[in-house]
């Protein structure tokens, strides 16, 4: 078996990407069930905070790590649709920081309004899937 | 009480605003007047990556309710400008003394 590196470095690219989209999805959840339902929100933004320490962040980190990793070495950059998944990566990370910024502060006991996030995340996620694999011309 | 989120972006507006600086200041004029463009070719991705994780921190204090909007935008559009986050930084450390990291904005 030879050794692959394209191939490995794309694998564990998706492989973080489900993860940081689990992630922020598992975040828009709690925040908006805390909204409705304040009651024992501290401990649930605590776990969930946690959880977006220890797991989300470093698959954010990793996504696009490896995924400029891939990106340079599949010498993608410059196709139409990269462009167009990069700028969604790089709002769904804004989003993402500014979840962890709501978590936070549900953790310390305020209530946060959240609305948009969970259809926003969903929409991303489907254009995200169809640019890398269809890898659609836009000329 | 998020005294740490804020020194952090305090941390990154600086390494936002240097990266800045060296690209918009060193590496583009080496590249157009000095042909040499490597530099440009390094500077470019580090000041992209630093932009970046300022952006994130800086929505992240958003998130947390330490800025009122309008200085929100501003902490934003200073990134964008040679020597500005000087400003950030100024208005980032403000926060820090009178706000002590509570929040105080929806």
């Amino acid at each position: 078996m030879t050794f692959d590196g394209y191939s490995w470095l794309k694998a564990l690219h998706v492989a973080a990407a489900l993860l940081f989209a689990g992630g922020m999805l598992a975040s828009s959840v709690v925040l908006a069930i805390l909204m409705r339902v304040p009651s024992h929100a501290e401990q649930f933004a605590v776990a969930a905070r946690r959880y977006d320490h220890l797991v989300t962040v470093p698959a954010m980190l990793v996504v696009w790590t490896f995924g400029i990793g891939v990106a340079l070495s599949g010498s993608w950059f410059g196709s139409g649709w990269l462009n167009a998944k990069l700028l969604i990566v790089v709002v769904l990370s804004g989003i993402h920081g500014l979840q962890s910024g709501q978590l936070r502060r549900a953790a310390a006991g305020d209530v946060v309004e959240t609305r948009w996030s969970i259809p926003v995340i969903m929409t991303a996620i489907v254009i995200i899937a169809i640019l890398a694999v269809v890898k659609p011309s836009f000329r | 009480m998020h005294v740490m989120m804020l020194r952090r972006l305090r941390l990154a507006s600086m390494l936002e605003g240097s990266t800045l600086i060296l690209l918009v200041c060193i590496a583009v004029p080496l590249k157009y007047v000095g042909e040499w463009p490597p530099g440009v070719r390094l500077m470019g991705p580090v000041h992209g990556i630093a932009f970046l994780v300022y952006c994130w921190l800086l929505l992240q204090t958003v998130g947390a309710g330490l800025w009122p909007r309008r200085e929100a935008v501003l902490l934003l559009l200073f990134a964008f400008v040679p020597f500005a986050s000087a400003l950030s930084m100024k208005l980032i450390e403000r926060e820090i003394r009178v706000g002590g990291g509570e929040v105080r904005y929806l």
